[in-house]
């Protein structure tokens, strides 16, 4: 990462007031043109002291599908870092467009239980942009420690791909290998997912991108309906891997194919014990049972 | 004491409990603190406090992928989704998801009643660990729609037709479409609970000052046993709270005696329980962690109590002349002649605090000479206890009631208390449970520090 002094927020941002920039700077550069640099900005971003509001991690728990306990799922810690990411990616200084990335994939390092009361410094930053066959993507990096001892305790790794946009001096990647044929297992669950995903997941995460609030707002930004957001999928499919999980855990998942709502997702668990029993892995997978398009897949890790 | 054995249900040639059967021993416990209604636990339904009390206690003893025999607990005010509440609640927990476990409900006995139904199969050889407990939220009560609107929507999704649809939605009234809260009335009297005990309270003629004493004790011991740090080992903190959120540590006796009565208001004068001598609605979970003596030991875990034994009993409230809260006073004279012993015999008397009424109306009725006679059968009055052993480290008026939660809190309490005490006149010491139920019940039961058997 950079050796720069982050830039230190006084509170979290409002992501709200983040996407209607993020709108009004997209406009603005439609307008006056936009010479979009070929590098990312060198600083962080950092916000000191953020403690997770206890009303909205209860209805965040109980839509995932999780006990409502006093330790923060890995998922809630995304969202909570997540105004300091979107953060950095608003910044004037930010070559890529901020509406209409896509998420590719996350991985996510948990490094201990993490309780609600706890005090949290959370930093971001943006780093490795590279080319892509279908534009230019880009790793936000989010990193939550301890206000009180500084220890690292969770860790994020975002990819997301500004489609469609080639920026000179970034390398266009070559063709990707064909994607292996995926045939769907037998499922172990299947989620109902109604119209309203996106909007209660909204609601508790605070991401209130468009794409995810209906089907108007999803259509203006070119999408024929609204789409689950990625994180509300993963934190689920993390919540299904259970308890057996342990406290300190790798956590990835790759996005597939988008989920348009209202819909119904299929869903297998494997999960994977060591030779004295203890719970080495669950590896998940979900796909539409219609189409047999795969939606997204990954596994959780023990640390 | 033996006068009192013709009364007991079944007549027994020898205590049953001194048999070939294996003992239950209590190994500990774990809570969440209770909290008032509508504070810290507002949004928590019961499966999340009994999920946090369970995981409290799976830490605690190391019992991460354990598979346990079994698993009890239970919830007075219970969703309809909560059908399999202990089970879904041992899904989410750290334990081996080969646990099984079943849901119970005896109203506010449901605890103690899982403690002993689980203890016997101990007892029994069926199992050789479990975990007891119980749960109950009043500020996440269910609530259900008007018996009118329900059978209009079930005979909706029987409709075949357009027409016959709509035949059927033209039975809907206004009034169906208020829903149906949960209360603490007794189904066939319509009274409050509280407004029965206000009636027992009376007909003991139990003094005011008398149970506003029993509150500000229980007031005082449970803040004192916080401060000794006695619930170190038996609580851990959730959503924030780390005691009892009832709690007044510096209630005093004035301050209870400005209270305004709130049940029994028709007696007029003779009004006398007030919000400061009945228990709040409280949210709360607990559980108490039951093994054989091996189990226990090829673990390294404590065997703080034995389960000797356990009574339930009933009274008729509707139609008889007993109180809706009065059953212990019969169970506790029928536990103890079963098991040949006295009030003298017990160290400990923990006493659910329903109400301050409930507790001195079960002892008024047991130092009463007639209530003896006539109702137990015995020669004159069943007995006095030292109020010096009575609830030592406070009750329910101020640790808050969560119904199911309330035996589990007195078991894992009680337990520690036994252990702590040490031997009392060479044998170890022993502590009697009794706790009242709606519906005219109680459930009573009689534990013992753990002593090594001889020869061990």
């Amino acid at each position: 990462m950079t050796t720069e002094q982050p830039l230190i927020l006084g509170e979290l941002p409002s992501l709200s007031k983040l996407y209607v920039n993020a709108a009004a700077t997209a406009a603005r550069r439609r307008v006056l043109g936009f010479q979009a640099a070929s590098a990312l900005p060198h600083g962080s971003h950092e916000v000191r002291g953020v403690r997770a509001d206890v009303a909205n991690l209860t209805a965040y728990q109980h839509l995932i599908g999780e006990t409502a306990s006093d330790a923060l799922p890995a998922g809630f810690i995304h969202a909570l870092a997540f105004p300091v990411a979107m953060s950095v990616l608003n910044r004037d200084d930010f070559p890529l467009p901020l509406l209409g990335m896509i998420h590719l994939k996350n991985h996510v390092g948990q490094f201990r239980a993490v309780q609600f009361s706890e005090p949290l410094d959370v930093r971001s930053w943006a780093e490795d942009m590279r080319g892509h066959r279908a534009g230019t993507q880009l790793d936000v990096v989010a990193e939550v420690r301890s206000s009180d001892d500084g220890a690292l305790l969770w860790r994020g790794v975002s990819t997301y791909l500004a489609k469609g946009v080639f920026l000179p001096g970034v390398d266009k990647a070559a063709t990707a290998p064909a994607p292996a044929d995926f045939t769907a297992p037998a499922p172990t669950a299947v989620w109902q997912l109604g119209v309203d995903t996106g909007r209660l997941y909204a609601a508790v995460s605070g991401d209130f991108n468009p794409i995810h609030l209906s089907l108007l707002s999803a259509k203006a930004l070119g999408l024929p309906r609204s789409i689950a957001h990625g994180m509300y999928l993963a934190s689920r499919a993390l919540a299904d891997v259970g308890s057996v999980k342990s406290e300190a855990f790798r956590w990835d998942v790759i996005f597939e194919a988008p989920v348009f709502l209202p819909a119904r997702v299929a869903l297998e668990i494997g999960t994977i014990h060591s030779a004295s029993g203890s719970w080495e892995r669950s590896d998940y997978v979900a796909w539409n049972p219609r189409s047999g398009r795969r939606h997204f897949s990954g596994s959780v890790t023990a640390l | 004491m033996p006068a009192a054995a013709h009364s007991a249900s079944a007549p027994h040639e020898s205590p049953v409990t001194q048999g070939t059967f294996r003992r239950a021993v209590v190994v500990g416990g774990n809570r969440i603190p209770f909290a008032r209604t509508g504070g810290a636990y507002t949004k928590s339904s019961n499966q999340d406090m009994l999920t946090a009390a369970l995981d409290g206690l799976i830490a605690r003893f190391g019992l991460q992928e354990e598979r346990i025999g079994e698993v009890a607990a239970g919830a007075v005010l219970k969703h309809s989704r909560d059908f399999n509440l202990t089970r879904e609640a041992v899904l989410g927990s750290a334990l081996s998801a080969e646990t099984p476990a079943y849901d119970l409900q005896q109203a506010c006995a449901t605890g103690l009643e899982t403690v002993l139904g689980l203890a016997n199969k101990i007892k029994l050889g069926q199992i050789d660990s479990a975990i007891a407990g119980g749960v109950d939220s009043a500020s996440d009560a269910p609530i259900a729609v008007s018996e009118g609107l329900r059978e209009v929507l079930l005979d909706l999704n029987r409709a075949k037709s357009l027409p016959e649809r709509l035949k059927v939605l033209s039975r809907l009234r206004p009034k169906d479409l208020a829903p149906d809260a949960p209360n603490t009335g007794e189904p066939r009297t319509g009274l409050s609970m509280g407004e029965h005990q206000a009636l027992t309270t009376a007909q003991w003629k139990i003094s005011r000052e008398a149970q506003d004493e029993i509150a500000f004790n229980s007031h005082h011991n449970l803040a004192a046993a916080y401060e000794r740090g006695f619930f170190d080992d038996l609580v851990t903190p959730y959503r924030g709270l780390s005691r009892d959120s009832n709690l007044r540590p510096d209630t005093s006796m004035e301050k209870l005696a400005t209270l305004k009565p709130v049940f029994g208001k028709s007696l007029g004068a003779e009004a006398t329980m007030t919000a400061g001598n009945s228990t709040p609605l409280t949210d709360g979970a607990s559980t108490v962690l039951l093994g054989t003596e091996e189990w226990a030991d090829a673990r390294g875990l404590p065997k703080l109590a034995v389960v000797v034994d356990g009574e339930a009993a009933a009274v008729d409230f509707v139609h008889g002349k007993d109180g809706l809260l009065m059953a212990p006073a019969f169970a506790v004279p029928r536990l103890l002649a079963r098991n040949g012993l006295s009030f003298e015999d017990i160290d400990f008397f923990e006493i659910h605090e329903a109400f301050a009424g409930t507790v001195l109306s079960t002892l008024a009725a047991w130092e009463d000479e007639e209530f003896g006679r006539t109702r137990l059968g015995l020669d004159g009055a069943f007995g006095k206890i030292d109020r010096a052993k009575l609830n030592v480290n406070g009750s329910s008026l101020a640790a808050g009631h969560p119904f199911a939660a309330t035996g589990g809190r007195i078991v894992a309490s009680l337990a520690k208390m036994l252990h702590d005490n040490g031997p009392v006149d060479g044998r170890p010491a022993r502590g009697l449970i009794s706790i009242c139920a709606a519906g005219g019940q109680g459930v009573v039961a009689i534990l013992e520090a753990y002593s090594a058997p001889e020869g061990r």
